[in-house]
């Protein structure tokens, strides 16, 4: 596998590629970080030609196991100030995998305004002037891209957000139809592609095959049994393909820990008609589809395709963080302008949860109204204007909560909390609170465990045990966003060992390795001590691993708890 | 004895209950229940794997159920 790399500083866009060299054995967010940790330094502004973008597939990319199209994109993010990596499914993945390149690196910086398409297949790479495609929105961009090169493409992009260097700015990619619903949406890294001077890169990988492993036959064997393992499993072969993971809504509404209001309540009144049961009923009336795969090879199948009242497409299916960043955090019940809004996210590429988050505070604010869908969009449709408030909005909720002077503004390290109180679920407070990237629930979801009975048990509103349960799922999930797979293979790794044993037998007959569970827990710390260490030389230090004062403070009800892990403990995660 | 139940995710009773506005069963008994017997009273498609009491995710179903109580029934689901 190659690293491309390609600089921006010169007058023509310099094009390099190198083999992987001391970065053997890294894919998806271990390259990123690796690379982000080793090459960028930690003081530099996220949009000087000093930052770095990495877009990378995981250390199964392109191979044939299920579920592996993951494709992290890290940097500095202009959002946290942190290092970043942010993943998304989609086609990219894979394609960009299957041309050979273990990452693309977006270096320096255009002396000019122009911007640039990148084009890459099998016979080589292309940088490309085109400013023709000046503020783009992503759909239309795409549609473009396909009249010039085909079907047969896959794309990452950014919006006009990106191209306006947002911090809230998503990277598009490209899903099985060759719509750009797939996003790397947090931190900013899409403004960190435009201050690159990159709107596209347009992927082809006509005449390429799958990676071949170094043992064919027992990578075959164990991708069968890894497939076995997630159909066996009732999350991912049942729950998660019949209703996405909207599903979640009435749970965690339910449990009391759906933020609702700027994070004021608990339950959310009209929680029920913006859940994924009446989601994926919607779609399959409409012509929708509620059971659909965001990438070849995935078997879980969550993503969806969302229709509007005419039967025409309106978007994906909306995620449950969106769902509910864009609804019942804001007070709307009102599930296709819902889905209008997660349109407009991805078509000015956004990222949903900033966003909901950002409207949230701008309605603390009294900009608009609790509930008010329609001014919701109007918002949103600032940003795809470049307005001064769309510039405000789409730079994040931290940003506007400034700009508007509101003080409960629900971010830590600068980026919006994601869609479960922390005061109910007091171990994903401990995840929002350290993980390296900012409030970020992927990173450590403990709601398997808190709520959703998946691995075990721990009492969510009790502060006992949340670091250590956080702790372990922050090294597991560094590895698995290593690996390239969807997290969502998680809950079926958690329950059944044999899974776990699948995915590592994957990697090792892949490379001819010897791994075992210990290396696996090695190599999600070593991803995790890049990350943590990049912070640290930015200047991060344990006072910013807390969550705002008001979380502390203001009991949510039903439970009227507040969160209640000490910052002694908090201190402890990283000490392992 | 009067307790709402609410069914997620797919399940379903196959009994005719009385229902609230949003379609949530009314379980009405002079008899004392556990959580267990609700369940087991309810003659549900598939087995709750997340059984949550006023809000409480139970671990155990031997809890005595009192007037007023709220359940809350899901099957095995996930998301993020």
């Amino acid at each position: 596998m190659k690293i491309l790399r390609v600089n921006m500083s010169e007058d023509t866009p310099m094009v390099k590629v190198e083999e992987i060299g001391s970065y053997e054995g890294l894919g998806g967010r271990g390259l990123t970080s690796a690379i982000v940790s080793k090459e960028v330094d930690p003081l530099c502004h996220p949009l000087s030609a000093d930052n770095k973008l990495v877009i990378a597939p995981g250390l199964l990319g392109g191979t044939a196991a299920a579920m592996s199209g993951r494709l992290s994109v890290g940097c500095k993010s202009p959002l946290t100030g942190t290092i970043k990596e942010a993943n998304a499914g989609g086609q990219a993945g894979q394609v960009m995998a299957r041309l050979g390149y273990a990452a693309i690196v977006l270096e320096g910086k255009p002396k000019g305004d122009d911007i640039y398409k990148i084009c890459i297949n099998k016979d080589g790479v292309k940088v490309i002037k085109d400013n023709s495609l000046k503020m783009l929105p992503n759909y239309e961009l795409v549609e473009r891209m396909k009249g010039e090169f085909g079907e047969k493409i896959a794309c990452i992009s950014i919006g006009p957000a990106g191209e306006m260097k947002l911090a809230g700015a998503s990277v598009a990619v490209t899903d099985m139809e060759l719509r750009p619903t797939r996003h790397a949406g947090r931190g900013g890294v899409g403004a960190v592609m435009g201050s690159k001077g990159i709107k596209v890169i347009v992927l082809d990988d006509t005449g390429t095959t799958p990676r071949q492993p170094k043992d064919p036959e027992a990578f075959k064997e164990a991708n069968k049994k890894f497939v076995m393992g997630l159909q066996k499993h009732p999350v991912t072969g049942q729950g998660l393909p019949a209703y996405g993971t909207n599903v979640l809504t009435n749970i965690i509404n339910e449990v009391g820990a759906y933020p609702t209001y700027n994070f004021k309540e608990g339950r959310f009144a009209g929680a029920r008609k913006i859940s994924g049961e009446v989601q994926a009923e919607l779609e399959k009336q409409r012509g929708g589809n509620p059971t659909h795969g965001c990438h070849r090879g995935c078997v879980i199948r969550c993503s969806g395709i969302y229709h509007d009242k005419d039967g025409h497409y309106l978007t994906k299916q909306p995620e449950y963080e969106t769902v509910w960043a864009l609804g019942g955090n804001c007070g709307i019940d009102d599930i296709d302008k819902i889905a209008y809004m997660d349109f407009l996210c991805d078509n000015f590429g956004v990222d949903t949860i900033e966003m909901g988050v950002t409207i949230g505070v701008a309605m603390e604010a009294g900009l608009i109204k609790w509930g008010d869908a329609d001014g919701a969009i109007e918002l949103l449709n600032e940003i795809g204007k470049g307005s001064y408030l769309g510039r405000i909005i789409g730079n994040g909720a931290a940003y506007t909560g400034r700009a508007f002077g509101v003080d409960r503004v629900p971010v830590v390290k600068g980026q919006a909390l994601p869609a479960y109180d922390p005061r109910a679920v007091q171990g994903i407070g401990v995840t929002y609170a350290t993980s390296t990237m900012g409030a970020d629930h992927t990173a450590g979801y403990s709601i398997a465990l808190n709520v959703l009975k998946t691995g075990g048990f721990v009492d969510p509103l009790k502060p006992e045990g949340q670091v250590d349960l956080s702790r372990n799922l922050q090294i597991a999930t560094a590895f698995i966003d290593s690996t390239g797979m969807c997290i969502f293979i998680a809950f079926a790794l958690l329950d059944q060992p044999e899974t776990n044993s699948a995915l590592v037998e994957m990697l090792n007959s892949f490379y001819g390795w010897n791994m075992t569970d210990k290396d696996v827990v090695e190599y999600g710390k070593k991803v995790l001590k890049f990350e943590r260490d990049f912070n640290l030389k930015a200047g991060f230090t344990k006072e910013h691993d807390r969550l705002p004062k008001f979380f502390y403070r203001e009991p949510i009800p039903p439970h009227n708890t507040v969160f209640m892990v000490k910052d002694e403990e908090l201190d402890q995660l990283f000490n392992w | 004895m009067r307790v709402i139940v609410k069914l997620f995710g797919g399940l379903n009773s196959g009994k005719d209950f009385k229902r609230t506005e949003e379609g949530d069963i009314i379980f009405e008994s002079v008899e004392s229940y556990s959580v267990g017997q609700l369940i087991d009273a309810l003659s549900l498609n598939k087995k709750p794997f997340i059984v949550i009491h006023n809000g409480i995710i139970l671990t155990h179903l031997d809890i005595k159920l009192k007037d007023g109580d709220e359940i809350s029934l899901f099957p095995p689901i996930a998301g993020g």
